[in-house]
């Protein structure tokens, strides 16, 4: 492992957070008016509606700092200072406005059911991807080949929460395969066994369907690829040197055409996770889309930010992980540590 | 000398393209005689390396091939390499004949380490790893590489020069009868030619190996080979030994190649320097394919194709006014006499 | 279908060497350099970069629907509007089924609205959002990567590329949203831009990386033709190099922008203003158009609209790739083939 590349990525991985959490600061201030502005009238109305009295000035103050961590009596530096160290060094996103509970609380409960089903929806879209790209560049030209084309063609332009919709028509509602909302049957006891397993996984199959349809483009990034390697030197001398075909189909064409997409499968972590907000609406799966939804809905703002950070941090830390593996599995990258 | 280990017949290599099918190599018979040198000569585009490729019955997709390969091995029948089956072929090849192809700068699979295209290359025929590894180290030694490092590199870490190198020490770790080499010199500078072909002789020497080279590089032929055979427009024109092919030479085309090459010491790029332009692997030349390019042609050569006569033993050419070639296409420069052959 | 669906996607293509040739020449013919009047200039660069272009694509299927398909929604967008009738609640029977009455001949929904109708009006809007965030995301991508390219190993490249790093590393769709949940945008162009914010960094990189592969080579040639200056060789190339990237990268941003802002609207993040398809998918769905098949086509036809575009849009980019490809193959092959390749 090459360090230079080690600690680039990592340095990477640290600013992204850092301008996260910036932009977050930044965007409180953005708000219309002040912070403590744009956040009386929401806290007051909270407030009103769990009938405390009138609020002054400084207890405004204390409330929004306590539920944003942003301290509008001081000066901004301050503030940004203290906004930072809340964040890093206690831990703490603040508080929702809405459910008056800090918003890490909230998020981490949510947290492993969106990963559950971002995870999932990634692999077997990239797995059918490769799958298919390889046929199709094995077949090269033949029937299979321009028909998965233009279906792939074809299903790249369907958004994948209009795929979400059609499922959810078809396959819960015309024919009640499958759930519809919820991640886990209501009358399913928690726990250890098979029958709560089983229906979390019933639950989860559409959201992951849908899902997994933005790793279908890589279909045709994988065909290209494999097509490309097919007419490599070190393939044809792989030929002649009488190997074995399944070593060639894996060690050689595989391995190769899969490399590059690992780049995209990188970016591919974001996309999923972004995409989470709004399948978990549409399958009222409750992830912490779901929770970022309501917290639009509720015009919560420390929940809002604490989603964006944590979903950032995931996405972070997956694609951290990516790309220190990356190094081991193309040794070409640790060697040359160039990002091009 | 005369023991073919190779018997080429009616060797047909076609492509089915957009334009037409291209048949770029066209009825070649050819002999390679066991533990020889035989060099293949002939401008860009004429079809050597596919009709290298199809001794190891290894023309790329989609090409077809047609004809005979017949090839003998110094124990056991004859096999008849273009009815292999698909086992067979992935035994025959490397273990009966290896090539060193064209261009094989990227030859080495980039990610994995040198090492393991030996020691996969020797699990897949089935041989001991632990025997057959030394004897990497010693053929890698012999091309002047250091084992322990380039076993252990990754391709990317090594030069040009230093991959091809590796790469013909790749092809002889199975001990092959017959190693194909389609210009393996080409990336190399000239100190390294010269420490390749050496090396070659050698080798041929002590492992009883055939060779079949392929190059531009003329001069350098005339050192290694025994025979040469000149390709045009995708037939073979004329195969005689270097002797006879220098002082000769009994086709036009060949006598113009010689005197294309001024100084036998030193190597041209490319075969370019024949006036006319090149044949093209659609069209079906009528009569000799030479034709339009030679000075002698005639009435006759635009109507019938020459056919491959003997002049003496080892010498065949495919020309009907083979005795007016020496006088009508002289070889230039009397310098070629004291060259050092 | 067979073979031309094939070309694109088979980048190192070898099959279509002869088709190289010819374009390389239809291509280098209008670029040569001398010094030209600027109206000549103008009609060269307009040859090289829109109309010869324009006739290659024609010859490829995918760019030739792509193209006709966006066409029509744009002729939709602006004569349309004008064409059709504004719908407005009750001027239909509510819930008709589609295909039964000429005057609203996709049906109605709830409130009595032609869905044929309400699909027009929405499309200025949608094209407005289309434009504005294609516009931001190719514009800002272009700005990034030009600037940094030229700049290469400079403070300010360094700081641009980490820029683009962290934002693609930022999932798009949650920072779009907190965006839009705090500044509530209603202009149509706006949205645009706000959903452009995202989406530029891949591209930026792309063209860096072409400035920076284009500098090396007008560098050399340079230096091959005396007398002309890198600058020349480099603002010749430049259009022409980076006019591909730009291209595809458009429809694909639309794409994008389509499939945010319309998913945005359904959820009802973004604020209901005008018409729009998105918003149509939300009415249609919270009344229940999934559950009562008398009403699925109320959340079918917005669908369909939002799938034909894309279509139009992927064809168009799809066909692009390919015809662009093959333009870029010849570029290389001269500077690719006599490669050297030296000892040790
Ligand atoms: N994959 C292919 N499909 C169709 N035609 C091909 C293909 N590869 C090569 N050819 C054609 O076959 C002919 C012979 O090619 P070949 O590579 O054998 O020439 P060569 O004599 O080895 O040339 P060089 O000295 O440049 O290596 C050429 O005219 C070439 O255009
Ligand atoms: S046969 Fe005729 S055309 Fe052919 S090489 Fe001989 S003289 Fe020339
Ligand atoms: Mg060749």
């Amino acid at each position: 492992m090459n360090w230079n590349y080690f600690i680039k990525r990592f340095g990477q991985a640290v600013l992204t957070l850092a301008a996260t959490i910036t932009l977050s600061f930044v965007l409180y201030h953005a708000m219309p008016g002040s912070p403590a502005e744009s956040l009386k009238n929401v806290i007051l109305s909270q407030q009103a509606a769990s009938g405390s009295g009138t609020v002054d000035l400084e207890r405004l103050n204390r409330m929004v700092s306590m539920y944003t961590n942003i301290q509008p009596d001081e000066p901004l530096h301050v503030q940004y200072y203290q906004y930072i160290h809340q964040i890093v060094i206690e831990g703490s996103l603040g508080t929702s406005i809405y459910e008056n509970k800090p918003v890490t609380e909230l998020i981490f409960e949510r947290v492993p059911w969106s990963m559950f089903i971002s995870v999932y929806a990634l692999t077997i879209g990239y797995s059918l991807s490769i799958l298919i790209g390889s046929v199709m560049a094995y077949t090269e030209k033949s029937r299979f080949d321009s028909v998965s084309s233009s279906i792939i063609i074809g299903l790249n332009s369907v958004p994948y929460y209009i795929v979400g919709l059609l499922l959810i028509y078809v396959l819960a509602i015309q024919n009640e395969f499958f759930p519809y909302g919820g991640r886990v049957g209501s009358n399913v006891a928690a726990g250890f066994n098979v029958t709560f397993m089983q229906s979390i996984i019933w639950h989860a199959v559409l959201p992951v369907v849908s899902m997994s349809m933005l790793g279908l483009g890589g279909a045709l990034t994988m065909r290209g690829n494999a097509v490309r390697v097919l007419g490599e030197d070190y393939l044809r001398v792989a030929t002649l040197r009488g190997l074995r075909r399944s070593r060639i189909a894996t060690q050689y064409v595989g391995r190769n055409a899969i490399l590059p997409m690992y780049t995209q499968f990188m970016i591919g972590i974001a996309g999923v996770f972004s995409s989470a907000v709004i399948v978990e609406q549409i399958f009222t799966y409750p992830g912490v889309g779901l929770l970022m939804y309501n917290a639009i809905q509720t015009q919560d703002y420390p929940l809002l930010m604490g989603s964006l950070i944590i979903f950032t941090t995931v996405t972070v830390i997956g694609i951290f992980i990516a790309d220190v593996t990356y190094g081991f599995v193309d040794p070409r990258i640790s060697a040359g540590g160039s990002d091009e | 000398m005369s023991d073919p280990i190779f018997e080429v017949r009616n060797l047909d290599v076609s492509f089915a393209g957009s334009r037409g099918t291209s048949r770029v190599v066209r009825d070649v018979d050819l002999d390679v005689y066991r533990e020889e040198t035989l060099g293949i000569v002939g401008e860009s585009g004429s079809g050597k390396s596919m009709l290298a490729s199809a001794l190891l019955n290894a023309v790329v997709e989609p090409g077809t091939t047609t004809g005979s390969v017949t090839y003998r091995p110094p124990d056991g029948p004859a096999v008849s390499v273009l009815e292999l089956s698909e086992q067979e072929l992935r035994r025959f090849r490397w273990e009966e004949i290896a090539m060193v192809f064209q261009g094989a700068m990227s030859s080495f699979n980039p990610v994995m380490r040198i090492r393991r295209h030996f020691r996969e290359t020797l699990q897949d025929h089935n041989r001991n790893i632990e025997a057959g590894l030394e004897r990497a180290e010693s053929l890698l030694e012999s091309v002047y590489l250091d084992p322990d490092r380039v076993l252990d590199a990754y391709p990317h870490e090594l030069s040009g020069g230093m991959k091809q190198r590796a790469l013909i020490a790749l092809s002889l770790l199975l001990e092959p009868q017959v190693i194909v080499m389609d210009e393996p010199t080409a990336a190399l500078d000239l100190l390294m030619q010269r420490s390749i072909v050496s090396l070659l002789e050698e080798l041929q020497a002590t492992h009883d190996l055939t060779i079949v080279f392929i190059t531009h590089d003329l001069p350098l032929l005339t050192k290694l080979a025994d025979r040469l055979t000149v390709m045009y427009a995708f037939q073979l024109i004329e195969t005689a030994t270097v002797d006879t092919i220098l002082y000769d030479a009994a086709h036009p085309y060949t006598r113009a190649l010689l005197s294309a090459t001024p100084d036998l010491d030193v190597a041209v790029d490319e075969m370019h320097a024949i006036d006319g332009t090149k044949p093209d692997p659609v069209e079906a030349i009528a009569g000799c394919s030479y034709h339009p390019r030679c000075p002698l042609a005639d009435e006759q050569c635009v109507r019938t194709e020459p056919p491959s006569t003997n002049h003496s033993e080892h010498h065949t050419a495919s020309c009907f006014h083979h005795e007016r070639a020496p006088a009508a296409v002289p070889i230039r420069g009397d310098d070629l006499e004291e060259a050092d052959r | 279908m067979d073979s031309s669906i094939h070309e694109s996607l088979l980048e190192v293509a070898m099959s279509s060497r002869d088709d190289a040739v010819d374009l390389e020449e239809l291509f280098e013919s209008s670029d040569e350099y001398d010094p030209v009047p600027r109206a000549e200039r103008l009609r060269r660069w307009l040859d090289l970069s829109v109309l010869a272009p324009a006739r290659v694509a024609i010859n490829d299927w995918r760019a030739l629907i792509g193209t006709i398909i966006l066409g029509c929604y744009l002729v939709v967008g602006t004569v349309g509007v004008v064409v059709v009738e504004r719908p407005y609640s009750d001027v239909a029977p509510r819930n008709a089924p589609p295909f039964q009455n000429l005057e609203y001949i996709l049906g109605t929904d709830t409130v009595g609205q032609p869905i044929g109708a309400l699909l027009v009006h929405a499309t200025p809007a949608m094209l407005k959002m289309i434009f504005a965030g294609a516009m931001v995301s190719v514009g800002l991508a272009a700005l990034v990567g030009l600037l940094s390219g030229f700049m290469r190993d400079t403070l300010v490249d360094t700081v641009l590329m980490s820029i683009t790093d962290v934002i693609i590393t930022i999932p798009g769709l949650p920072l779009v949203i907190v965006l839009l949940a705090i500044f509530e945008p209603e202009n149509p162009y706006m949205v645009g831009v706000l959903l452009g914010l995202d989406n530029w960094p891949g591209l930026a990189r792309t063209v860096r990386s072409q400035v920076l592969s284009i500098r090396e080579e007008a560098y050399v040639e340079a230096s091959k033709i005396m007398g002309l200056s890198t600058l020349t060789i480099l603002r010749r190339d430049l259009l022409g190099q980076l006019m591909p990237y730009i291209t595809i990268n458009s429809a694909l941003s639309s794409r994008r922008i389509i499939f945010e802002s319309v998913g945005l609207y359904f959820i009802g993040v973004l604020p209901f203003t005008t018409f729009n398809w998105g918003v149509m998918m939300n009415m249609a769905y919270q009344n229940h158009a999934l559950t009562r098949p008398d009403r699925l086509h109320y959340l079918l036809f917005p669908m369909a609209t939002i799938f034909l575009m894309s279509f139009g849009l992927v064809l168009f980019s799809q066909g692009m790739d390919s015809v662009f490809n093959v333009r870029l193959q010849a570029r290389h092959a001269s500077t690719t083939d006599g490669e050297v390749t030296s000892d040790e």
